[in-house]
């Protein structure tokens, strides 16, 4: 855990700013403590049920639904370690719908292996049974691997995974613009918008069925961080779902690029809102913030999980090693890694890696586990209640973020500090929202009207 | 007894004579309230209609959502009803339908049925992007068997969470389905455990889900393999409807009767409402009222009376029709009506049982939970000797 930068010379440039909260449940992770008897499952929809509840008793924005298409596997063999299953993301936020008032429902779904008329649909039917409350995380997973579990295969090259997102991001935004305006008193008036689309990627014709919801659109999100990832979500997001929420020189550095690259757009700066996955571990003290902390990092790597993790590394499997003894004599065997699949780390990387922890093992005298434990434990917030809201303040009011997405360490209790101890500590400094303003999620986050609706609105807003 | 419960009503006219506005036709407050009155009527199951394209091109009142959305909506809003969203096996992804389908029946805690229908018109390939399906059947087996498949391809424990090896899973008993059909293939294993029900219920239209032979090293030893739990079959009287049914059972355990409903209600005949619907049917509508299922126009002690008869054993002493799905003209006009007058009459005579809170889907019908395809330990445990 990497304590967050208090750098005092950081100027607060947004000294009203609000703190806002997501949370994000992920489906597949070695976050979350499923080794600890208060670990629940992560199936059982009462699990869902605790975690969105207490968000939105927290006055949350929203609840985030992560997705992957196929199983991890090592070498041919299923990854066995982590939390593996999980529910299709908008079937499960339409079941919480209807449990819940307020909260916003981000699904993530990527763009590659989904038709846009029925992703298209599935999102705005959430969107108008939420009462507006809607979301898509657009994640663009390409690999063929993933492809073999779709009719149409590993077919698009990495290259083109952005222009498929494009294509059907506007596909999505034709049929959600399809029907007239709601309101008025007949609502059979008006004609429902052919949707027409024949591009190098897409040929597709449809008369819509999904009317549209108080918010007009379902509210875009976009997870991807390479420079096409943050030119998409410049163009067409209205919040980006960052890794940058650790340090906060990283995380301003990113914020500014953003920034840059949506003005480059030509959209008002502020227009798309940045939420970090973090985390957040408090304590009565320092030392037993720091004690939790320790502890929370210790239980994310299990001794198979620290072998995994370098086994992948070394493109071996590594199994029959001592996790509490040092790191293998021999380099690695792979260049590429061929392998593993569903994880982040790239062929080109392995090398790298090895060597940045050989060295950071042998300075440090860290055993396998200590290795994995020190380099890549959850990274985010501890401290007191008092000292994680001045930090989370901090943050926001320097402009590097407007709000974060909290990953729980174990589920389904792991907001319950951050939403009895910490939500109160924001309030009292002004810092975070005493009740829901509004039923929307584009108004919880306080968003412009879509991007393809502005003329319309303007010229409402001028009638 | 199920019902569907789309829109306005089974009749195109329906939200047009309903004057139901566009939002009201497809809101959560009014859906839940009408699945919710289903099920205090004692009703078996809902159906949620849906199809990708709209009754009539450029209508609102044709608007409609996703059905596995909606049935995944009311699934935490009620507690015994069957939820049954009609999901097409034509264009849509298989590997998203199966899990879809998995996650409502865990969120429904085993309610969850599919009513697998095939899509044959030339529109819906042009929404998909996709060039037209030829043989609808073909396509309907292998998307069922796959969905099937993958349904399995957890098996019940799989989910172990071994503290003292690390293991979250027991990845031997995780499978890839390495399906390959004619027009695709899927590798496997669905992203969601398996469901509650095991398998959820199939529903098919007669003559959408054709029974396939066997495929090599299908589960059952030769002989047809079982895709469809219940057929819905239609008829243009009691008697070709209880005929339809009884072929049907050949090759699903259970065969049911959609029988379209218009009911005498608020001073007019069912005769009256209907040439009225029929009248205000909006032009260029894709699919009009005249279709292969059963019709009854009149009053409740008619229905009953037809219900009756539907059920009444045959010579050989087994009832030739296991259920009757109604599609009610007007929801709003109808349903009341069927809670009222139609269900208590047929409950007292023992015709209809209302599904108790907590029960699957499955045990509503009377049928079993399956055994997994892959299931490995009885072989693991059995002696080696
Ligand atoms: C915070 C965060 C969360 C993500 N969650 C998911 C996810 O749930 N499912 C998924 O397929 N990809 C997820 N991704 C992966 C991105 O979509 C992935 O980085 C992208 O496909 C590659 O784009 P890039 O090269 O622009 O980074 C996530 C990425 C980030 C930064």
């Amino acid at each position: 855990m990497t304590v967050p930068d208090r750098h005092p010379d950081v100027p607060v440039t947004r000294p009203d700013a609000q703190v806002h909260f997501g949370v994000f449940f992920q489906g597949v992770n070695h976050t979350t403590i499923w080794s600890d008897p208060e670990s629940g499952s992560q199936t059982d929809f009462a699990t869902f049920e605790r975690v969105i509840r207490t968000a939105e008793r927290g006055l949350f924005d929203a609840f985030f639904l992560g997705e992957g298409l196929r199983l991890r596997e090592s070498r041919g063999a299923l990854h066995d370690l982590d939390v593996v299953g999980r529910p299709d993301a908008i079937t499960q936020l339409a079941a919480l719908a209807a449990i819940t008032t307020h909260i916003g429902l981000v699904a993530t779904q990527n763009t590659t292996y989904n038709d846009p008329a029925d992703l298209a649909r599935r999102l705005q039917s959430l969107d108008v049974l939420s009462g507006g409350r809607a979301a898509w995380n657009v994640v663009t997973t390409d690999n063929a691997w993933t492809g073999a579990n779709f009719r149409r295969g590993g077919y698009l090259d990495h290259a083109l995974r952005y222009d498929r997102a494009q294509g059907q991001l506007d596909v999505a935004r034709q049929i959600w613009d399809a029907f007239p305006d709601a309101g008025g008193s007949d609502a059979f008036s008006g004609t429902v918008a052919h949707v027409s689309e024949h591009s190098a990627m897409f040929d597709v014709e449809l008369d819509p069925t999904t009317p549209r919801s108080p918010q007009g659109h379902p509210i875009i999100f976009q997870a991807g961080d390479s420079p096409q990832g943050r030119d998409f979500a410049a163009a067409n997001a209205d919040v980006i779902f960052s890794r940058h929420g650790a340090v906060l020189a990283d995380a301003l550095e990113f914020a500014a690029d953003v920034r840059r690259r949506t003005v480059a757009a030509g959209r008002p700066e502020d227009d798309v809102k940045i939420f970090p996955g973090t985390g957040i571990i408090v304590g009565d003290t320092p030392a037993d913030a720091e004690e939790r902390a320790r502890w929370v990092r210790w239980n994310q790597v299990s001794p198979a999980t620290a072998l995994s993790i370098v086994g992948n590394i070394w493109g071996e499997d590594l199994s029959g090693y001592d996790p509490d003894g040092p790191l293998p004599a021999h380099d690695p065997v792979v260049e590429e890694l061929g392998g593993e699949r569903g994880s982040a780390t790239t062929g080109a990387r392995t090398r790298e890696v090895a060597a940045r922890w050989r060295a950071l093992a042998e300075a440090e005298h860290l055993s396998i586990r200590e290795l994995v434990v020190r380099d890549s434990g959850e990274r985010g917030f501890q401290g007191m209640p008092a000292s994680v809201a001045e930090d989370l303040i901090r943050w926001v009011r320097t402009g590097a973020v407007d709000g974060f997405n909290i990953s729980p360490w174990i589920v389904p209790s792991g907001l319950d500090d951050i939403v009895d101890r910490v939500v109160p500590e924001l309030q009292e400094r002004g810092a975070y929202p005493t009740s829901y303003t509004g039923t929307t999620l584009r108004e919880h986050l306080g968003l412009r009207a879509p991007l393809t609706r502005r003329a319309a609105a303007t010229a409402v807003g001028a009638a | 007894m199920g019902l569907d419960a789309d829109g306005a009503g089974a009749h195109p006219a329906a939200a047009a004579v309903a004057r139901l506005a566009g939002a009201d036709l497809v809101s959560g407050t009014r859906l839940a309230r009408t699945v919710r009155q289903a099920e205090h009527a004692g009703l078996t199951f809902v159906s949620f209609t849906d199809a990708l394209l709209p009754a009539v091109a450029g209508s609102p009142a044709s608007a409609r959502l996703e059905s596995v959305t909606r049935a995944a909506f009311v699934s935490r809003t009620t507690t015994a009803i069957g939820l049954v969203p009609q999901v097409p096996t034509t264009y849509p992804e298989p590997f998203h339908v199966a899990a879809q389908l998995a996650s409502l029946d865990i969120a429904a805690s085993g309610r969850a049925g599919w009513l697998a229908a095939v899509t044959r018109d030339a529109a819906t390939a042009d929404a998909y992007g996709r060039t037209v399906v030829g043989d609808v059947s073909r396509e309907a087996r292998d998307v069922v068997q796959v969905v099937r498949d993958l349904w399995d391809s957890w098996e019940d424990d799989a989910v172990i969470r071994d503290v003292p090896t690390g293991r979250y899973i027991d990845r031997d008993r995780v499978h890839h389905v390495d399906f390959v059909g004619e027009t695709f293939s899927v590798k496997g294993p669905l992203i969601t455990p398996r469901p509650p029900q095991g398998q959820l219920v199939v529903l098919a239209s007669d003559g959408d889900v054709r029974p396939a032979l066997g495929r090599p090293g299908a589960p059952e030893a030769g002989g047809a393999e079982r895709l469809v739990d219940v057929t819905l079959v239609g008829g243009s009287g009691v008697g070709t409807a209880r005929g339809n049914a009884t072929a049907a059972r050949e090759h699903s355990p259970l065969a049911g009767v959609d029988l379209e409903v218009v009911l005498d209600a608020g001073g007019r005949t069912g005769a009256d409402r209907l040439a009225v619907l029929d009248a205000s049917t909006p032009a260029g509508v894709r699919s009009p009222w005249d279709t292969r299922a059963l019709r009854y126009v009149g009053d409740a002690a008619g229905l009953v009376a037809l219900l009756t008869e539907l059920a009444t054993p045959g010579p050989d002493g087994r009832r030739p029709v296991d259920g009757v799905r109604l599609l009610p003209a007007v929801l709003d006009v109808d349903l009341p009506v069927l809670a009222r007058d139609v269900l208590p009459a047929l409950r007292a005579a023992r015709l209809v049982a209302a599904p108790r809170a907590g029960a699957t889907l499955r045990e509503s019908l009377g049928l079993p939970r399956p055994a997994n395809r892959y299931e490995t330990r009885v072989l693991a445990d059995a002696p080696s000797a």
